[in-house]
C-alpha cells in the first residue's frame, strides 16, 4: 500500500525499560544477551493455596532508593514502574523536561496497563473484609486506577496534550505506543511518550491465574517441545517518540525509526488465537512500514510457551513471510523476563530496539527439543551475531486483541 | 454408573453448548463440544463438588482427561487417597 510522500516520520529518541532481569536498559539488554533468566520463586507474597511458585520479579525495586519525587512515592508499584522508565527514556531523549507551554500541548503521554494498580485494591479488600478495617487508605483509589501512571509522568514531565491509558491485556504496550505514533504521524502532535506498565503479582491475581491452568509451574520455554505454559512477569517499557524533523532540528540521537504499526481483532473467542488476526495485524504493519517480508531481519515473537499461542504465532508468521519465514531469526524474550502482561510488548520493544542497535538477536532460552508444529528459527538457548536492519515486534492478546509494531533504522 | 460419574457427566453437559444425551464413560472428551478455557471450567467444577484440588494444566495432555470415564476414575482416586489420608490424621 503505498503511502502519501509527505506522510510525517516517527523516531525513536528515548527508551525506558523495568524487569526482572534488570531495571533500566543496560542491565536488561546485558542479561538478555546472556541468556539469563529472572525467573525464580516469588517473594512479594505467601504462596500458600498456590501451586504455581515462580514468576519474573523485578528484584530490591525501591522507589525511594532509585529517587523517585514523592508523588511517585505515594503511588502504586505499576506507576513507579512507569515512572522509573519515563525518566530513563528522557533523559536519553535530551528533551528538556518539563515540557513547557506550547510544547506540553504538542506531547502525548499514552501510558496503558492490563489492571494497574490491583495490589494495591488487593490490600485494601483484604483489610475491609478479612481484618475489619475502618476505612481504607484515602489514596487506594488514585492508586488503583489504570490512567494514574500516565496522569503521574505527565505531571512530571509536564505533558498537557493528550494523556491516557490504554487497556488491551498483553497487547496495551504496542497499542499506546502505535497510538503515540499515529498522533505524531497525523500532526496531532510533534513528540510522546507511549508504553505500558504491569505490576500484578500478588497473590490473588496468581490464584486467578492458575485457575485458568495455563500457568508453568516450571519456567517459560516458548516454541520448545518441552513447553508446558506461561509464566507470569512484571515490569514496564516505554519509548519516546518523536517527530523525525523536530528530532533532527534539536540534534537529537536517533535510535530507531518507527515504520509501521498493524491492529486487528480475532472477533472469535478469549482464549484461542486465530492465524487470521495476528497475520492481518503482520501484514498490516509491513505495509505501513512499506516494507516486503524479506526486509524483515528479527521477530521479537508473542511466544508466551502456551501450547496453542506459539504454533498460531508460527503459522501465522508463515502466512505472512512464505518462504521468508525461513530466514527470519525469531525469538521470545518472555523466556527470559516472563510474560509481563500489559507491559510485554513496551519491554520487548526495548529488546527489539537494542537488538537492532547492536546487531545481536537475543535468544529464547529453555529450548530443549523441537517442536514439529514450531519449526521455525527461534534463536534457541545463545544470542547470535547478525545484522537486524529492520524488526518486527507481536503482540496477541487474550481477547484476540493484535497489535504489531515494525522498526527500521535512523532514516539516512 | 456411580453417583461420581453421574455428578461429572451433569457437570460435564451443564458446559457444553449443547449438551448431548449420549454421554457415555468410554466417550472421548474431544468428541464433546468443550474448548480448553471450557475444560479449565469443568474442572473447577469438579473440585467444587467433590471438595478435592485436581492438578490439570491445559498446555499438557494428559491421559486423565482422554475420556469421560477416565476423569471418573481421577476423581475416585482422588477422593479416595483423600479419605485415606484423612484417616491416618
Amino acid at each position: 500500500m503505498a503511502q502519501p510522500k509527505d506522510r510525517r516520520r516517527v523516531v525513536v529518541t528515548g527508551q525506558g525499560v523495568v524487569s526482572s532481569v534488570g531495571v533500566g536498559v543496560d542491565a536488561f539488554w546485558s542479561a538478555l544477551k546472556k541468556g539469563e533468566c529472572g525467573i525464580g520463586k516469588f517473594t512479594l507474597f505467601p504462596l500458600e493455596e498456590l501451586y504455581i511458585h515462580i514468576g519474573g520479579e523485578v528484584k530490591d525495586f525501591d522507589a525511594r532508593e532509585l529517587g523517585m519525587t514523592k508523588q511517585f512515592l505515594l503511588a502504586d508499584r505499576y506507576s513507579q514502574f512507569a515512572g522509573v522508565t519515563a525518566r530513563e527514556a528522557f533523559e536519553q531523549s535530551g528533551l528538556e523536561t518539563p515540557l513547557q507551554g506550547e510544547k506540553g500541548y504538542r506531547a502525548a503521554c499514552i501510558i496503558g496497563t492490563g489492571v494497574g494498580g490491583i495490589t494495591t485494591m488487593e490490600a485494601s479488600y483484604k483489610g475491609l473484609f478479612e481484618d475489619k478495617k475502618r476505612a481504607t487508605h484515602p489514596l487506594t483509589l488514585l492508586k488503583t486506577i489504570g490512567s494514574s501512571a500516565a496522569a503521574h509522568v505527565s505531571i512530571e514531565y509536564g505533558i498537557t496534550g493528550p494523556c491516557f491509558g490504554v487497556v488491551s491485556a498483553c497487547s496495551t504496550a504496542p497499542h499506546s505506543i502505535g497510538l503515540v505514533y499515529r498522533m505524531i504521524r497525523e500532526g496531532l502532535c510533534d513528540l510522546g511518550i507511549g508504553g505500558a506498565a504491569e505490576a500484578s503479582l500478588n497473590w490473588g491475581t496468581t490464584r486467578a491465574w492458575q485457575a485458568m491452568r495455563v500457568l508453568s509451574p516450571d519456567g517459560l520455554f516458548p516454541f520448545s517441545k518441552g513447553r508446558n505454559g506461561t509464566v507470569l512477569g512484571e515490569g514496564a517499557g516505554v519509548l519516546v517518540l518523536e517527530e523525525y524533523e523536530h528530532a533532527k532540528e534539536r540534534g537529537a540521537t536517533i535510535i530507531a525509526e518507527l515504520k509501521g504499526y498493524g491492529m486487528t481483532s480475532d472477533a472469535a473467542d478469549m482464549v484461542n488465537p486465530s492465524i487470521e488476526g495476528a497475520s492481518s495485524a503482520m501484514q498490516i504493519a509491513l505495509d505501513d512500514a512499506e516494507l516486503a517480508p524479506g526486509d524483515i531481519d528479527y521477530i521479537n515473537a508473542h511466544g508466551t510457551a502456551t501450547t496453542i499461542n506459539d504454533i498460531n504465532e508460527t503459522n501465522a508468521i508463515k502466512r505472512v513471510f512464505g518462504k521468508a519465514a525461513n530466514d527470519l531469526s525469531i525469538s521470545s524474550t518472555k523466556s527470559m523476563h516472563g510474560h509481563c502482561l500489559g507491559a510485554g510488548g513496551g519491554v520487548e520493544a526495548v529488546a527489539t530496539l537494542k537488538a537492532m542497535e547492536e546487531n545481536i538477536v537475543p535468544p529464547t532460552i529453555g529450548f530443549d527439543e523441537t517442536d514439529p508444529e514450531c519449526d521455525l528459527d527461534y534463536t534457541p538457548n545463545e544470542a547470535r551475531k547478525r545484522d537486524v536492519t529492520y524488526a518486527m515486534s507481536n503482540s496477541f492478546a487474550f481477547g484476540g486483541l493484535n497489535a504489531v509494531l515494525v522498526f527500521g533504522p535512523p532514516p539516512a | 454408573m456411580d453417583e461420581v460419574a453421574t455428578k461429572i457427566i451433569d457437570i460435564l453437559k451443564k458446559n457444553m453448548k449443547e449438551p448431548s444425551d449420549s454421554i457415555a464413560l468410554d466417550t472421548p472428551l474431544t468428541e464433546l463440544d468443550i474448548e480448553s478455557l471450557d475444560l479449565a471450567v469443568i474442572v473447577f467444577d469438579i473440585e467444587d463438588t467433590f471438595g478435592i484440588e485436581i492438578p490439570y494444566n491445559a498446555n499438557e495432555e494428559v491421559e486423565d482427561f482422554a475420556t469421560v470415564g477416565s476423569v471418573v476414575d481421577k476423581v475416585n482416586s482422588i477422593i479416595s487417597e483423600k479419605k485415606s489420608s484423612g484417616a491416618a490424621a
